[in-house]
């Protein structure tokens, strides 16, 4: 899952980018507003993380300004302020969801994998098909009961696949998914995933639509 | 009399004063009226001895004395007012041969001529004047009861001392009264004191407030005013500090978080600990600057004894810089003629104001700028060259926890407000101004030029 933060402070930004990339999410982070506002309508994210408290331009009005154009990605606010009126102001401007300062990095995987669950209508925690159960909060993938070991990358090409299982999803697509800007990516990668994807849960699992890209089909 | 009111004091010596007056006064009228009375009867004693004196006794006969005792029971019962007087006549060998019927009846021979006495009659106290008749034959005596004089002077005195007692009576009771209304702004400021409720400092009604006591009410309002002040700074400060360390505190949190995660990766656990590091370094150098700052609000250290040698505070603080500047290729330079903003204080302070000057300089200073701190004519300047700050910026420089837009260097946002607040403890005045060669702030003395 592809996720914008923008985050005027090194040290929170460069935390939140780090363990959110272990835990799965490609992340690109943004230190200033105005870049930052940018990238969204450049790039397919699933949601978005945004400091309120941003020097220039706050994420207030970036936020505002994201919803008069017509995005519609989830948008988790972070505010140094703790006031009750502040929140309500992000909420009411179309934040989805928010975190006060001091937050925990678990607490932000899991705001994000909610609001990307229930924004792919999926309110169920788990992301079940075919016999593959996959938990965004742990990151565990069960095949059949067993627990199967597949790298971060792997996980979360599955991810996408059972989020937006039986639709075909294009190469570019999962690519630009998986990779963050200035990661270098072979031109071969998303194949090679999916061929280790197979080996380990099974040819059937995933259909090569010829052309289109790919596609996991419930049954 | 020590825990009395001043109310309850007042009216008692109010009391107390008019008690002893009418009482002095009181002991001179009735010395008065009572020598006024002996000497009215002594005149009316001593007229009818003499008419009595010159009247013939030789013809006396004891049916005269009937008669006129029967005449003197008439007037008694005609006029029941009895002058307690009475006469009567004695031969020169002690016989008594006529009385007025009554009181002289009891009269005993003991003739004292021409001259008044005391005598018991009847036990009772009279007062008895002596005269001989014309013809030297008989000796006349006239007495009067004396608990009749002082009766009829008791009498007269009552007269005139009861309008004055009404008299003290109101005054005393409209002293009170007044006094009651002229207290009641001060009890009733004093029962709004007691009542006040745990940290309200509002400011103390005037109204009606007699003018004697009004400084100590304006006083005590300007010292609410202050303490008010000083919790309204302290409670923002308080609010601002938490608010702040929030960003750190969390920087902190997700990095320790991140190690956690990274526990299989040495090398992003190095790097990891590094960003900790350094997280706790900014977290441990806004502490540092909040109790700063907090100590130049309070003002606790803003003592005015010492003499603060300035040139020596700008040299070794620009010593410490001198590493820094030369990373960013710039050139610290000094003049100084030894003058300062201030020239007795705290050097504590003053070290603060010329560190945090100097580090802002250095850190947002343009790369190969120079840097010039001049001390001249008691004013700090230190200008930044070919380093411009924009109008926006400019106007809220000083205020706490502002950092400009797109700040790369690190800073609690605290260093010039910590400036402010000395210089402004100081009775300073602090500039910030974009001159032709640069970026200029200089602190100058107050016009006053109290330190």
């Amino acid at each position: 899952m592809r996720v914008l933060l923008i985050e005027d402070d090194s040290l929170i930004g460069d935390g939140l980018k780090t363990g959110l990339e272990k835990l799965g999410f490609s992340v690109d982070w943004f230190e200033n507003g105005i870049d930052g506002k940018e990238a969204l309508f450049q790039m397919p994210y699933d949601a978005v993380v945004l400091d309120l408290g941003l020097p220039g331009i706050d994420g207030m009005s970036i936020l505002k300004d994201w919803r008069g154009q017509g995005r519609n990605e989830p948008v988790l606010i972070l505010t140094a302020r703790g006031d009750v009126d502040h929140r309500i102001a992000g909420l009411n401007e179309g934040a989805d969801d928010y975190l006060p300062k001091p937050f925990s990095l678990l607490e932000v995987q899991a705001r994000l994998n909610a609001l990307i669950r229930r924004n792919n209508g999926k309110p169920a925690p788990e992301l079940k098909a075919n016999g593959v159960s996959f938990n965004p909060q742990t990151r565990e993938v069960f095949f059949n009961g067993e627990k199967v070991i597949l790298s971060p990358k792997e996980i979360t090409v599955l991810e996408l696949l059972l989020m937006n299982k039986n639709r075909v999803l294009s190469r570019e697509t999962i690519e630009n998914k998986i990779y963050t800007w200035g990661e270098e990516v072979q031109s071969n990668a998303v194949e090679v995933h999916i061929h280790h994807l197979r080996k380990k849960l099974g040819k059937e699992m995933i259909k090569t639509i010829s052309k289109i890209g790919y596609m996991l089909e419930e049954k | 009399m020590k825990k009395l009111s001043l109310k309850i004091r007042l009216i008692l010596s109010f009391i107390l004063i008019a008690t002893t007056v009418f009482c002095v006064a009181g002991v001179f009228a009735w010395k008065e009226t009572t020598e006024k009375a002996d000497e009215f009867f002594d005149t009316y004693q001593m007229i009818l001895a003499r008419q009595l004196a010159g009247a013939n006794w030789d013809t006396i006969t004891p049916e005269q004395q009937q008669m006129t005792n029967k005449l003197l029971d008439d007037i008694h019962s005609a006029d029941d007012e009895d002058e307690a007087i009475g006469f009567a006549v004695f031969r020169t060998d002690g016989q008594m041969i006529f009385n007025d019927g009554e009181n002289g009846r009891d009269f005993t021979y003991q003739p004292v001529p021409k001259s008044f006495v005391s005598q018991t009659v009847d036990d009772e106290e009279w007062r008895i004047i002596w005269i001989p008749a014309v013809d030297s034959n008989y000796m006349i005596a006239v007495g009067q009861e004396k608990e009749y004089r002082a009766d009829i002077a008791w009498e007269m005195m009552e007269e005139f001392t009861l309008p004055w007692l009404i008299g003290i009576g109101m005054m005393l009771l409209l002293m009170i009264i007044i006094i009651g209304y002229e207290f009641h702004p001060i009890h009733r400021l004093a029962r709004g004191l007691e009542k006040r409720k745990e940290g309200d400092l509002s400011a103390l009604s005037e109204e009606r407030i007699p003018t004697e006591i009004l400084p100590l009410i304006r006083a005590m309002n300007d010292l609410l005013a202050k303490v008010r002040d000083t919790l309204e700074r302290e409670r923002g400060f308080i609010a601002d500090s938490a608010h702040e360390l929030r960003t750190p505190l969390t920087a902190l949190k997700v990095q320790l978080e991140v190690l956690q995660l990274m526990q299989d990766d040495e090398k992003a656990r190095t790097e990891g600990l590094k960003k900790l590091a350094q997280g706790i370094d900014r977290a441990t150098r806004l502490v540092e600057q909040l109790l700063a700052l907090s100590r130049a609000e309070s003002g606790v250290l803003a003592d005015k004894d010492t003499r603060i040698s300035w040139e020596q505070i700008v040299q070794e603080i620009v010593a410490d810089y001198q590493i820094k500047a030369e990373a960013k290729q710039m050139n610290l330079r000094v003049q100084s003629d030894n003058s300062g903003p201030f020239t007795y204080g705290n050097p504590v302070l003053a070290g603060t104001v010329v560190r945090n000057l100097t580090d802002n300089a250095v850190r947002y200073g343009q790369a190969g700028a120079d840097i010039v701190i001049t001390l001249k004519n008691g004013e700090l300047r230190v200008l930044t060259k070919q380093t411009q700050v924009s109008e926006d910026v400019l106007t809220r420089l000083g205020q706490r926890f502002y950092r400009p837009a797109g700040q790369k260097q690190k800073g609690s946002g605290l260093g010039l407000s910590i400036v402010a607040r000395i210089v402004h403890l100081y009775g300073g005045k602090l500039t910030f101004q974009n001159t032709d060669e640069g970026f200029l702030v200089s602190i100058c003395p107050s016009e006053k030029g109290v330190y």
